[in-house]
């Protein structure tokens, strides 16, 4: 903070220019205005009637105790004196340069970047970069470490409530023989026993699928549930062992897990960096999040693929079978997939980038 | 109260080049600092648009800490963050703390609008806010409820609970505001949206009948025809429904804002005039919409500027009397000045 220097030497060579600059006062606590001038001096701050020649102080204070807004474009500032009242000036530089010989050259960084001027397109470059940065490297980081912290404990009640949902609303008991469950219940065991997690790590649940018709999806916690519709459709055992890889697949990688967190840091970030961009960009934002979360569902589809074929040429099993599972169920229920839209890839794609994982598990 | 009167014109000073540098280094500042900055950001966005709005040669400013923002901000996020970690693991917890916060929420809103006003002031002397918690949860909770319910046909009736309890509790240097509109006012407001969206519905249900019919296309063996339509009248059918309920909202709220403010009165004297254009009120915001998304936001501050300085220019205050001579009258003194009146304005909590 600047101090007025007491030796007689130093205030002859730096004699501080007593500062004015013109402005409004209001009384405190009034809204009446009078035309005023501040005047600083030696560490005094006054202020006086514009239009009297005789000094009649409006109000008195200390440097040190009077408070002056920050400068924000051109508005005006506020310098409110230690008895409560105000004065108002729009001369924003001579404010400036009167605070900036009490408190230094930094006083007002923020204003001064402010200021339009070719280095702002150095701001909205650094902003764009942030942003591609954030989203390319930062976003992954973060997920990573926030599955990484999770609590087994976590994965598992979601797994529960998500299941006992679906038992309650789509799903029903397996209509399935005994001897076809346990077949397919020893089966499946037997694949999972080649995954990082073993038996243990997973549970099979078979279940009439009804309105969601041919299907089998994974949760969270390794429950894999398969519908009967599935198994009637499929011609071999393989077909459903392919399925059923794919599925411990999505629970190896911890792909639920990583969806929940990425939509949730797609839109934390989109709350931080938004600001005041209007409600409706906002919300169109929030849309176009939903757009890379797809995308993001779409390679954890090509992943969890690349694994089932991994799996099953571990277990020594047709990798291929899979593919052929996915060209029926696309005759029975028209083409679907591939999209910006949708949640998984085309399945012309999937089809042939199975046969190329295939090919290398071989060759290995 | 005196037909007549001194016209006092507002004006927005602001301009887009200014506002521009503001912006930027506020989006810039908040993401190198994770967010902190926002709250800074927000004082000093909220104090470019109020010290540039004039009347009668003042400005308005904005006085809130943004350290009182940043709590608040903080508060916000936390609950958000509890609430969906909630609702994941356990949806049926998440579900019952829903509802134990509805009740939450009128409170927290009216909070919001007296934090608000007690950080406005207008030549030295702050705004006030007198509005309770079941106004609050009449004008924001039942309000949307029943407009929804009746098809929109009742949104005047709670357009006028809204606006009376917004505008209607402001308190200037203890002096009070009315707002009374009428309902047969706001009604006139209301038909031109309503057969906007109604249109909107008739246009719809044409789009319907002719994707059925260009599936009997298809089974008469024009093919190709029928994909292009499928493809063209959905992405119709979205553009027709954006274009005529977003255009209905804001010529409704252009209206509404007419009415309501042209029945505020300021101290029983002062009387407030609206003259926004529909047409045009919804032409700018339309327009500003566009410009944001396809400068990719670098639009944004000029289209803020440019709704500020139109909606100022369409608001006056009708005076009795001499503007300066009833603002001189006025000194507040006690609890309403100060430290104290600052203590007790609380939180911000909106995000």
């Amino acid at each position: 903070m600047w101090k007025a220097s007491t030796l007689p030497s130093d205030a002859a060579t730096e004699a501080e220019q007593p500062f004015a600059c013109d402005g409004t006062w209001h009384p405190p606590g009034g809204s009446r205005a009078v035309p005023a001038r501040l005047v600083a001096d030696r560490g005094r701050v006054e202020i006086v009637p514009a239009d009297v020649a005789a000094e009649v102080a409006l109000a008195t204070g200390l440097e040190t105790e009077v408070e002056v807004s920050a400068r924000v474009g051109s508005i005006p500032r506020r310098v409110v004196l230690p008895d409560g009242s105000v004065f108002v000036s729009h001369d924003n530089d001579a404010l400036d340069r009167w605070l900036q010989r009490r408190h230094g050259a930094g006083y007002g960084f923020v204003a001064a970047l402010e200021r339009f001027h070719p280095r702002l397109l150095v701001v909205v470059a650094m902003i764009v970069a942030l942003c591609f940065a954030t989203y390319r490297y930062a976003l992954p980081v973060m997920v990573e470490v926030a599955v990484a912290v999770t609590p087994p404990v976590a994965p598992q009640m979601m797994g529960r409530s998500v299941l006992a949902t679906l038992d309650h609303s789509l799903l029903a008991p397996s209509a399935l023989g005994e001897g076809v469950q346990d077949s397919l219940k020893r089966q499946f065991r037997d694949l999972a026993d080649l995954s990082p997690r073993k038996a243990e790590g997973f549970t099979l649940h078979l279940r009439r699928g009804g309105r969601i018709g041919a299907n089998a999806f994974a949760l969270p916690d390794g429950a894999i549930i398969l519908t009967d519709e599935l198994v009637e459709l499929a011609q071999s055992e393989d077909e459903i062992l392919g399925v059923l890889a794919h599925e411990i697949g999505h629970v190896e990688h911890e792909h639920s897990l990583r969806r929940l967190y990425l939509a949730a840091g797609l839109s934390g970030l989109i709350m931080l960096a938004g600001g005041d961009i209007g409600a409706a960009v906002e919300d169109l934002l929030m849309q176009g999040s939903l757009l890379v979360t797809l995308s993001y569902s779409r390679d954890h589809e090509h992943e969890a693929d690349r694994y089932s074929a991994a799996l099953m040429a571990r277990a020594g099993r047709d990798p291929l079978a899979l593919g052929r599972l996915f060209a029926r169920l696309e005759e029975e229920l028209g083409a679907g997939g591939g999209g910006l839209l949708s949640t998984h890839p085309a399945t012309g794609e999937r089809i042939d980038r199975l046969r190329r994982e295939a090919e290398s598990q071989l060759r290995d | 109260m005196p037909a007549g009167g001194r016209i006092e014109q507002f004006t927005f000073a602001g301009s887009a080049r200014e506002y521009f540098g503001i912006w930027i280094v506020n989006v810039l500042l908040t993401i190198v600092t994770l967010g902190i900055y926002s709250a800074w950001a927000k004082v000093r966005r909220m104090r470019y648009f109020y010290g540039s709005t004039r009347l009668a040669g003042s400005s308005f400013d904005y006085h809130a800490r943004p350290v009182k923002i940043l709590i608040g901000r903080i508060i916000v996020v936390t609950a958000i963050v509890i609430y969906n970690v909630l609702a994941n693991l356990a949806p049926l917890a998440g579900l019952a703390v829903s509802l134990v916060l509805l009740p939450v929420v009128p409170w927290l809103l009216q909070r919001g609008l007296r934090f608000n006003a007690r950080v406005t002031s207008f030549r030295n002397v702050r705004f006030d806010f007198a509005g309770g918690y079941w106004g609050a949860a009449r004008a924001f909770v039942l309000g949307p409820v029943i407009a929804v319910l009746s098809l929109g046909i009742l949104a005047p009736v709670t357009s006028r609970w809204l606006w009376r309890y917004v505008v209607g509790n402001l308190r200037y240097g203890g002096r009070g505001v009315a707002c009374e509109p009428s309902v047969r006012a706001l009604y006139r407001q209301w038909w031109l949206p309503a057969l906007l969206v109604v249109c909107g519905l008739v246009l719809v249900a044409g789009g319907v009948v002719a994707l059925k019919a260009s599936s009997l296309l298809q089974a008469m063996g024009y093919d190709d025809l029928r994909r292009v339509l499928s493809v063209i009248i959905p992405i119709g059918i979205v553009a027709y429904l954006v274009l005529f309920y977003g255009t209905a909202g804001l010529v409704y709220h252009a209206g509404v804002r007419n009415v309501a403010l042209g029945a505020t009165v300021l101290d029983g004297q002062h009387r407030f005039r609206s003259t926004l254009s529909r047409g045009r009120y919804a032409f700018i915001a339309i327009t500003n919409l566009l410009a944001t998304v396809f400068s990719l936001g670098l639009a944004r501050p000029w289209a803020a500027v440019r709704m500020a300085r139109y909606n100022a220019a369409a608001t006056a205050l009708v005076v009795a009397g001499s503007l300066d001579d009833y603002l001189s009258g006025i000194v507040v003194s006690g609890s309403a000045v100060g430290a104290e009146f600052m203590d007790v304005e609380g939180f911000d909590f909106a995000l």
